[in-house]
C-alpha cells in the first residue's frame, strides 16, 4: 500500500513530521486526566483488536486486507523504539552498581564490555568490515567479519549451548523428586516413565524380545506398550488440556479486547 | 493472504464461542450470580506473598518468554495482582523480561498496582529489568538475580519453553515457595515437578477472575465453561455419527 519513497529529501520530512507528531501525541497522552487516557487506550485497543479477527473472517481479499501490511509495520517500527527503552533499561540498572560499587560490580562490568564490544563488532562487520586492517585475500573473511564470527560463533553461541546443557541435570533433580512413590498417582508416574524409558533404548526392547508379536501378548511388548501410553493416554491428555486453554485464551483475549482486565486500566481507575 | 474458510465449522464455531463468554459476560453484569470452583494454587499466592515479606526477602515475577500474545498479557495481569498484594505488605517484586514492549507494560501495571496497593514509593522502577531477547541469555540473568537477590517466592506465569524447568529448579534449591501457571502443555510436568503450585491448562485463564471476584470476568469463565462443555459434547456427537453422516456434512465437520 505504501511504496518506499525514492526522494531522501521527502523520506526526511515525513520522518521529521512523523516525530513531531508522535511527540505532540505523547505530550497530550501525558498531560489529560487519568479517565481521558484510559478511554484512549481502550478504544485503541479495541479497534485494533477488532481489526484483526475481521480482516481475517470477512472473506478473501476485502477491504481491510490492504491496511494488513501497514500496520504489521506499524507494530514493529513501535516494538523498533522500545529496543532502545531495553537498553536505557539496562545501562541504568548496571551503571548504577557500577556508580556505587555495588557487590555485583563484576557481573555489570562483564555487562558493559559485551554490550559494548558486540556492538562495535557487529557494527563495524555490517558496514566496514575492512576498516583498519589488510584487505583480505581471496576466500578468507574481512577482519571485523572474522571478528564477529568469533564472538558470536565462538562465544555466544556455545555459552548458549551451556545453559542449556545444564537442564540434562535439572531433569534428573525433578525426575528424582516426581518419582519418589508416596502416592497412587506417583506409582503410576513412576511405572510409565520406567515403560516409555526403556522402550526407547534397545536394551529396552530386547527385555520383550521373546514376547510374540502378534496376538493379546504383543502389548506386553515395552514398544508396544510404551506407543499405547503415549499415543492413547498421554496425547489425547495433552489435546484436553490444550482445548481447555485455547478456549480460555479466547475468552482472555476478549476481556483484554473489550478492556475489562482490571490490570490494563492504565492511567487509573478514573 | 489467509483468510477463514467459511465452508467448514471453524470459523461459525469460533464466532460461536465468542458469542457464548460474551453471554456469561452479560448475565454476570445484569447480576446473575456465578461460581468458581477452588484453585488452591492461586490461594497460595497471598501465602507466598506474606512468608516473602515475613523473611525480609523479595519476590521474583517471570511472564515468560513470549512477547505481545494473550498469556502474556494475562501473565501481566496476575503480576498486576501479586503486586498490589505486595504492595500492601511493601514488599518487593523483581520482574524480568525478554521483550523489550512487556518491559514498558508490566513497568506500568505494576506501578499503578503498587499505588492502589497504597504504596507508591515502594515501587521501584529498576526492579522491571529487561535481560536479554535470548532463551537462554534471559534464563542464566534470572537464574543470577534469583541466586544474587536470594528471592523468597517465586511466580512463574506465561509461556514458556525448555528453560522452565532450570528456572523452576534453581527456585527449588534456593528453598523459594513457588508458583506456576502456563497453558505451554510440554512445560506443565517440568513446573509440577518443581513447584509448589502449578495452575494448568484453562485454570490459567481463570486466575484474575477468581483473585478479583469481578463478576465480569466471573461470567467469561463462566462462559468459557459452557464452551468448553460444548466441545466435549460436539466431539462425543461427531465421533460417534461419523460412520452414519454424509460426506459433504463430513467435509464442513472437516472430518
Amino acid at each position: 500500500m505504501f511504496a518506499p519513497l525514492q526522494n531522501p529529501t521527502i523520506n526526511f520530512i515525513l520522518v521529521a513530521v512523523a516525530l513531531i507528531i508522535s511527540v505532540v501525541i505523547l505530550i497530550a497522552l501525558n498531560s489529560s486526566p487519568p479517565y481521558v487516557r484510559r478511554w484512549v487506550i481502550a478504544g485503541v485497543t479495541f479497534l485494533v483488536g477488532l481489526y484483526v479477527p475481521l480482516e481475517f473472517y470477512i472473506p478473501r481479499h476485502n477491504f481491510l486486507t490492504v491496511w494488513r501490511d501497514p500496520l504489521s509495520d506499524l507494530v514493529r517500527v513501535l516494538a523498533g523504539f522500545t529496543i532502545g527503552l531495553g537498553i536505557v533499561n539496562l545501562v541504568i540498572v548496571h551503571g548504577r552498581h557500577v556508580l556505587q560499587r555495588t557487590a555485583n560490580l563484576p557481573f555489570s562490568l562483564a555487562f558493559f564490555v559485551g554490550f559494548i564490544s558486540m556492538a562495535f563488532v557487529g557494527f563495524l562487520h555490517r558496514y566496514k568490515p575492512e576498516l583498519w586492517a589488510q584487505k583480505p585475500s581471496e576466500g578468507e573473511l574481512a577482519f571485523w567479519s572474522a571478528a564477529y564470527k568469533v564472538f558470536f560463533e565462538g562465544l555466544l553461541l556455545p555459552l548458549t549451548s551451556t545453559v542449556f546443557s545444564l537442564l540434562a541435570f535439572f531433569i534428573v533433580s525433578a525426575a528424582y523428586r516426581a518419582f519418589r512413590i508416596r502416592t497412587l498417582e506417583a506409582g503410576l508416574l513412576m511405572a510409565a516413565a520406567i515403560i516409555v524409558m526403556l522402550a526407547n533404548v534397545p536394551v529396552g526392547t530386547w527385555l520383550t524380545s521373546w514376547l510374540p508379536q502378534e496376538g493379546w501378548l504383543k502389548w506386553l511388548r515395552l514398544e508396544n506398550a510404551s506407543l499405547w501410553l503415549t499415543t492413547q493416554i498421554n496425547a489425547p491428555t495433552m489435546r484436553g488440556i490444550l482445548f481447555g486453554a485455547a478456549v480460555g485464551g479466547l475468552g482472555a483475549a476478549l476481556r483484554i479486547l473489550l478492556s475489562l482486565e482490571r490490570s490494563f486500566a492504565f492511567g487509573g481507575q478514573g | 493472504m489467509q483468510h477463514a474458510d467459511w465452508g467448514t465449522i471453524y470459523p461459525y464455531l469460533v464466532w460461536a464461542l465468542t458469542a457464548i463468554i460474551g453471554l456469561g459476560i452479560v448475565l454476570a453484569s445484569v447480576g446473575k450470580r456465578l461460581h468458581i470452583r477452588r484453585l488452591p494454587a492461586i490461594d497460595a499466592i497471598e501465602e507466598a506473598v506474606g512468608r516473602a515479606t515475613e523473611m525480609g526477602r523479595p519476590m521474583m515475577f517471570v511472564p515468560g518468554l513470549a512477547g505481545v500474545d494473550v498469556p502474556t498479557f494475562q501473565a501481566i495481569a496476575i503480576a498486576g495482582h501479586v503486586a498490589r498484594l505486595a504492595a500492601r505488605y511493601r514488599s518487593r517484586i523483581i520482574l524480568p523480561v525478554t521483550d523489550t514492549v512487556i518491559l514498558t507494560m508490566a513497568e506500568q501495571v505494576l506501578r499503578e498496582a503498587y499505588a492502589e496497593g497504597g504504596a507508591p514509593d515502594a515501587f521501584n522502577p529498576e526492579d522491571i529489568r529487561f535481560l536479554s531477547g535470548d532463551q537462554f541469555a534471559f534464563a542464566s540473568g534470572v537464574v543470577g538475580l534469583m541466586n544474587r537477590e536470594r528471592v523468597a517466592a517465586n511466580f512463574f506465569f506465561g509461556s514458556f519453553a525448555a528453560e522452565s524447568l532450570i528456572l523452576a529448579e534453581t527456585g527449588q534449591a534456593l528453598g523459594a515457595i513457588q508458583i506456576a501457571g502456563t497453558p505451554s502443555t510440554l512445560q506443565i510436568p517440568f513446573f509440577i515437578a518443581a513447584c509448589d503450585f502449578t495452575v494448568i491448562g484453562e485454570e490459567y485463564y481463570a486466575v484474575t477472575a477468581y483473585l478479583t471476584r469481578e463478576p465480569i470476568l466471573l461470567g467469561s469463565v463462566w462462559g468459557q465453561d459452557v464452551c468448553r462443555i460444548l466441545l466435549a459434547s460436539l466431539i462425543f456427537a461427531t465421533t460417534v455419527a461419523q460412520k452414519f453422516l454424509p460426506p459433504i456434512v463430513l467435509k464442513f465437520l472437516g472430518i
